[in-house]
């Protein structure tokens, strides 16, 4: 092959693989778009202009723990009634029923999502990892601050917690 | 031209006999061969898995896999048939015919040619392994959606690897396709008298340059949500699998076009060759292909009508779906209007591209319907759906894959292969792919989801005739395999250099089997202008002929 066809070759060749690397930074940068796009479209995420005052929600507590992870975990509160502007309180028991001593963390979900912005976490054991020890049963809460302002259509939110393993 | 042995300095040399030749194939008809019979061997592996999903859904009730196992075999079959047959075939096929056609001695870059092939065989192994690691392969469907595949097993972890390297595989040998076809046609070939396989070659390489790497990184962000705590998808942290959805059909819908395009520019070259007559509307082929190259990056959100979506962006994703069928239905009336009047001949080749036409003109239809966002509403993950694309898949690529086969099968073994076993392998696939897919829009429009193991009684006979439909049409594919094989050694004779009498484009004017190398020197402006594709030549107001006797 000529030197000349050699150079435009590999040229063109190290601008198509230059598009293919922006291209998978483009699929990241979805990531931050779509929270963007939803926002902008009002779907999916919490938005304050949505709100009202005054109503009350109905707050589910609910837990998942993982087969084979040996920790029982019950919501002692498992429903609560939260008014706008309000503090809600909601117990946890955890007990490790192994004989050997574990490190768990809780991870919290909320549905639907943007109940998230609603409910804001004031102290959580979710925000650390926890340690039991063998046969050990322990209360952990997590005190919530409800928003201001509710929207009318948010009759109830469910908080959910799943414990993972801490290796 | 010069169709003498180049040695290449004597290193070539060296390996052209035995396991060297292909560990360490740089030419790039070597490298076509191997990607065309990777991409039968998968072919083979994916419908024994069709097979076995069919097996069961024979009748209701669990006969042979449990649930889990089923779900095994549906997203391995999609992923092997997408990833491990369909696409390395349509590159083995440029592989082999690019150069020939353009008129290059090869590919730009022969030796990331070899490494685009030989990625794939291990990609291959890691996704049949995985069904030998607990937990079994990925059973979330092709689609790998979230939670599901964020859940799965390790099997999942092998399949994300997996088509990291059949990503990395496709953007090498697309980058070597584009530089090809850019930069080493022969002297006198413009973009506009390229053949129209080169210009839809071209175009697919585009779309997997762009969206290949978005697949990678949505894959590469669900392996990072399983072992590294992020959360692009994981609601218990904050992210939306729903997010996976889009990045995913961003890629997945190009992805369709990946498919599709390399048929369409198949049988624009063997409908012309056998009705005799140029391609009508070239130019316009070429618009259409790069139009429907577009819009496919704008349709994604179709595949996602029933996730949630805003009805002002339902209605926008509807009706540039629809949009699509405007460059597509100026194809089909192309190739149909090429066939009008033309002295028609129904050689194999010719049988498989107007089975294809067809087809998939029908595949099309179902999918015009389904972009309808209130009915897809309805058909949502439906058998419906699993009719629409494999009309699509099935009768689209592959029989486009079949069409060239049979049709540059002269050209690459030097012997024709046996007309009748042709004809046969053409006319049993054809009605039994049509008893396996065509019962499959009646039992979606009662209401079977897709990826079930077991069903309704009321879907019974039609998925009875389905089952039978698809061990008939896979039974078929052996006989491809012999005609095949007995072509290689010889079929009913040797083949001359031109076996079609219309064939015009530059792949015909080297002797069959095509020499080791061919054009080490590029073929000189006669040869390009008698071997173009003569409507591009009457599309400029040139010709062949003394343009005196033309005003005679």
């Amino acid at each position: 092959m000529q030197l000349a066809l050699k150079h435009k070759n590999q040229t063109l060749a190290i601008k198509l693989a230059a598009i293919a690397l922006l291209m998978f930074g483009f699929g990241y940068a979805l990531a931050p778009f779509y929270g963007a796009f939803c926002q902008f479209l009002g779907i999916d995420r919490a938005e304050a202009s949505l709100t009202q005052a005054g109503a009350a929600l109905r707050i589910e507590f609910d837990v998942n723990v993982p087969e084979g992870l040996p920790v029982t975990m019950q919501a002692l509160d498992s429903v609560q009634t939260g008014k706008a502007g309000g503090v809600v309180k909601a117990r946890f028991m955890l007990r490790n029923d192994s004989d050997q001593a574990l490190t768990v963390r809780a991870v919290p979900s909320f549905a639907p999502v943007r109940a998230a912005g609603l409910l804001r976490k004031l102290e959580c054991f979710c925000f650390d990892a926890l340690t039991l020890a063998p046969k050990e049963s322990r209360e952990v809460t997590v005190v919530l601050l409800v928003a201001d302002q509710l929207p009318p259509e948010m009759g109830a939110a469910t908080l959910s917690y799943s414990l993972q393993k801490v290796m | 031209m010069h169709q003498a042995a180049h040695t290449h300095g004597g290193h070539e040399a060296a390996y052209e006999s035995g396991w060297a030749r292909w560990l360490y194939a740089t030419n790039h008809k070597d490298i076509g061969t191997l990607y065309l019979w990777f991409a039968f061997a998968m072919f083979l592996t994916g419908g024994v898995m069709a097979l076995c999903i069919r097996a069961e859904l024979f009748q209701p009730g669990l006969q042979f896999w449990q649930p889990e196992f089923f779900n095994q075999l549906t997203t391995l079959h999609g992923i092997i048939m997408v990833f491990g047959a369909i696409m390395p075939a349509f590159t083995g096929l440029a592989n082999w015919m690019l150069p020939l056609m353009l008129g290059a001695p090869d590919m730009a870059f022969a030796r990331m040619n070899n490494w685009s092939f030989w990625l794939l065989p291990p990609a291959a192994a890691l996704l049949l392994i995985s069904l030998f690691v607990p937990g079994g392969a990925p059973a979330g469907g092709w689609t790998l959606y979230p939670p599901l595949s964020a859940q799965a097993g390790m099997g999942m972890d092998l399949a994300i690897f997996s088509i990291h390297l059949l990503g990395l595989s496709s953007i090498m040998g697309s980058i070597n396709i584009i530089t090809t076809i850019l930069n080493m046609r022969a002297p006198g070939m413009t973009m506009l008298k390229m053949p129209l396989f080169a210009w839809t070659s071209l175009v697919t390489a585009y779309l997997l340059i762009a969206v290949a790497p978005v697949l990678a990184g949505a894959v590469t962000m669900l392996l990072t949500d399983r072992h590294f705590g992020t959360h692009f998808f994981s609601a218990a942290g904050g992210g939306d699998p729903v997010l996976f959805q889009h990045i995913f059909w961003f890629f997945g819908h190009p992805e369709v076009y990946i498919m599709a395009l390399p048929a369409f520019g198949i049988v624009s070259q063997i409908i012309p060759t056998f009705a005799r007559k140029p391609l009508f509307g070239y130019v316009s082929m070429v618009y259409a292909t790069c139009s429907i190259a577009i819009l496919s990056f704008m349709v994604w959100g179709h595949h996602m009508f029933a996730v949630g979506m805003p009805a002002t962006a339902q209605l926008f994703f509807m009706f540039l779906t629809m949009l699509i069928a405007v460059p597509t239905g100026v194809k089909v009336f192309n190739w149909i209007a090429t066939m009008w009047q033309g002295s028609m001949t129904f050689e194999t080749p010719m049988l498989f591209a107007i089975g294809f036409v067809c087809l998939f003109t029908v595949g099309g239809f179902s999918g015009l319907v389904l972009s309808i966002a209130p009915v897809d509403t309805q058909m949502q993950d439906t058998y419906y759906v699993v009719a629409h694309f494999h009309y699509v898949l099935v009768a689209g690529a592959l029989f486009s894959l079949f069409a060239a086969v049979y049709y540059w099968l002269p050209k690459w073994t030097g012997y024709m292969y046996h007309e009748g076993r042709g004809k046969f392998h053409f006319w049993w696939s054809m009605v039994w792919f049509n008893v396996t897919f065509f019962p499959m829009h009646f039992l979606g429009l009662a209401g079977m989801p897709r990826r079930i193991p077991d069903y309704a009684l009321q879907f019974t006979s039609f998925n009875s005739i389905a089952s039978v439909g698809a061990f008939c049409f896979g039974l078929g594919q052996l006989l491809f395999l012999y005609n095949v094989i007995h072509t290689i050694r010889g079929g009913v004779g040797p083949a001359p250099a031109r076996p079609w009498e219309g064939g015009n484009t530059l792949e015909w004017e080297v002797p069959s089997p095509a020499p080791h190398h061919t054009w080490e020197s590029p073929p000189d402006l006669t040869t390009v202008r008698r071997g173009l594709i003569a409507q591009a030549v009457e599309h400029e107001g040139e010709s062949d002929e003394p343009k005196s006797e033309n005003r005679a």
